[in-house]
């Protein structure tokens, strides 16, 4: 359906250009900030996509390991002097170990009562952090000592330099994604989403399978929480376990296009570009409004174009460049 | 010490009434549309506002509001069916989970946009009484609240066991196929599904109105409870979440006068994951779905 191989060559090639030269050309701190959001929460939708695109294991819990990756490492570099960039895996490592239990617990169930049972453990998780004051700092949470450029720290002094982390950890969460999406484990994950039982009766491990890419989701989405904490130099349960990224997390896929490789990347340029817009407009000073907007659309997604902007695009790309007809 | 005890029990009996209100209106839609409503709290929530305005603009008692709640959210019930849980109803779960969801998102931040986050009270004649019986207190308007969701939840019963509608329910719900077979008509059962529970998290937020304050979040805490006990009373079953949310009521109480005053949405998770853990198909027994 796409062009040949070497169209697709160019196309990247000239895309990463643009995308690496981005900071050097926009020196607008303002533009800069909204390009690392973008790139955020991208890779946080292309760690939940896996689960939840892929294998249709529609979690809004995916706070939990967000904030356990924003907390183990914030942990350890203040109590313990380790650099974020060490205490980033090891958040990845928690995470994937809480996975495990969690993932035991909410596999009991299917569908919609899945989803409940994941937003239950990350609110759980919130409460526990929020009530301990011992675990780490309770309700008050902390702010993260600034070294000034300590580039070992995870502290720079441009924002151009966050950009190009944030980066890095959106290309990672997709040639992961794109590696999974041409393996067997791929097609067993599409199988499982497309019919759990039917997969299971035909030999797919669907327990193994789901909690494998339930590990691979969740250590993702902790390095997402360990950079997010870096760059706004404060962590409380509230910002580290916040529903908020749960919701944005399944919302720029299912925007983008659920269950593909660009999906939450072209989901959250359209919701961040919207929400950046309308607070220029309206100063952001009406409570609610960037909720409002992004739950319109997603009615108007899931109600007109359940396969989101990429389906859109291709259907598009059929009709108008290749001239063949589209798919029914 | 038995006293203690037994008045958190009473305390958690009566809140337990209108988290059944809530929760019997989910497992009611679960069970006749096979769908699970994100946004019956904010229902709730918008049974609360408006027995709130009827109260400061008209002088209305939160009580008598009941017969424009009920009615109101019966109407927006079936609007919701008919208009948008009808175009997602099939095999995938992806579009019916997000679009109650976004329903839930839409109602609460239009909430947040029209009337702020402020907190919202009715004071009532009755709000400040209570029944002082062999030691233990007994307030006047959770008395009331309890004594009407249980008169509204057995008129349910009788209504889905005696009437010809309330029987093609619950075919509908043992057996969709079949049932449609047998003539009856599945959009309209199901338009009578939402809007008999869209109807009762109303009366639930009329009810809450004399003793509890109204906000735009306020749904939450009680959609929470609703999903928590309509597992644990088995996907489906009215009785079920009745009596799971009686139960409910009380363990939370029981966990706020024992564990600490904040501890009652801790408890609730806990006995989600205990469910979960050790009896995933509720105390009812039956078919995880």
């Amino acid at each position: 359906m796409r062009g040949s191989k070497a169209w697709n060559g160019l196309w990247l090639t000239v895309l990463a250009v643009i995308v690496l030269a981005l900071p050097l050309v926009v020196k607008s701190s303002f533009a800069i900030d909204i390009f690392i959001r973008i790139l955020l929460f991208s890779f946080i939708g292309v760690a939940w996509n896996l689960m939840g695109g892929y294998a249709k294991q529609l979690s809004l819990g995916h706070a939990a390991y967000f904030g356990l990756g924003a907390y183990t490492s914030t942990i350890l570099q203040i109590d313990f002097g380790i650099s974020p960039w060490i205490g980033m895996i090891a958040g990845g490592v928690v995470a994937m170990t809480a996975s495990l239990p969690i993932g035991w617990l909410c596999f009991r169930l299917r569908g919609p009562y899945f989803t409940i049972a994941t937003i239950a453990t990350a609110q759980a998780l919130m409460l526990i952090f929020l009530k301990f004051r011992d675990l780490a700092w309770g309700a008050e949470g902390t702010t993260i000592p600034n070294l000034g450029s300590a580039p070992w720290m995870m502290q720079f002094e441009t924002k151009a330099a966050y950009y190009y982390v944030a980066l890095g950890l959106l290309v990672l969460g997709l040639v992961i994604t794109w590696r999974i999406e041409r393996s067997w484990m791929g097609y067993y994950l599409v199988a499982i989403g497309e019919d759990e039982d039917a997969a299971e009766a035909i030999g797919v491990n669907a327990p193994r399978i789901k909690r494998d890419i339930y590990l691979i989701s969740s250590f993702l989405t902790a390095l997402a929480g360990t950079f997010y904490i870096q760059y706004i130099y404060f962590i409380d349960p509230p910002t580290a376990f916040s529903f908020n990224i749960s919701i944005e997390a399944a919302l720029v896929s299912i925007v983008g296009g659920i269950g593909t490789l660009w999906g939450p990347v072209i989901g959250t340029i359209l919701l961040e570009t919207t929400s950046t817009l309308l607070q220029s407009w309206l100063g952001g000073s009406i409570g609610g409004v960037q909720l409002t907007v992004y739950s319109l659309i997603l009615m108007a997604v899931i109600l007109w174009r359940p396969t989101g902007l990429m389906g859109m695009m291709r259907e598009a790309y059929q009709r108008y460049i290749s001239r063949k007809p589209a798919r029914a | 010490m038995w006293e203690t005890v037994a008045q958190a029990v009473i305390n958690g009996l009566l809140i337990g009434g209108i988290y059944a209100l809530v929760s019997i209106g989910v497992t009611l839609i679960f069970g006749v549309v096979k769908i699970v409503n994100f946004a019956q709290g904010e229902f709730v929530m918008i049974g609360m506002y408006i027995s709130f305005f009827l109260s400061s603009q008209f002088g209305i008692d939160p009580l008598a509001s009941l017969l424009v709640t009920m009615p109101v959210l019966f109407v927006m019930g079936v609007l919701v069916q008919h208009f948008l849980i009808r175009r997602v109803l099939g095999p995938n779960d992806m579009p019916q989970i997000f679009l109650t969801f976004a329903l839930s998102l839409l109602l609460l931040n239009l909430a947040l946009m029209l009337f702020t986050a402020n907190y919202r009270t009715v004071h009532t004649s009755y709000s400040d009484e209570a029944f002082h019986i062999a030691g233990l207190y007994i307030p006047v308007a959770k008395l009331i609240a309890f004594v009407v969701a249980m008169l509204l939840s057995g008129a349910l019963w009788v209504f889905l066991h005696t009437t010809d509608l309330g029987k093609a329910m619950r075919a509908a719900a043992q057996n969709r196929d079949v049932a449609t077979l047998m003539g009856i008509n599945p959009n309209r059962v199901f338009c009578v599904a939402l809007g008999i529970a869209l109807a009762l998290a109303g009366a639930a937020g009329s009810l809450l109105m004399p003793f509890y304050s109204a906000y735009p979040f306020v749904g939450q805490v009680f959609v929470l409870m609703a999903f928590v006990a309509v597992v644990l009373g088995t996907l489906g079953n009215v009785m079920g979440a009745l009596i799971a949310s009686l139960m409910m009521g009380i363990a939370e109480s029981l966990g706020i006068q024992y564990v600490g005053a904040d501890s009652g949405l801790i408890v609730v998770f806990a006995m989600l994951l205990l469910t979960l853990a050790f009896k995933p198909t509720g105390l009812g027994g039956g078919r995880v779905r």
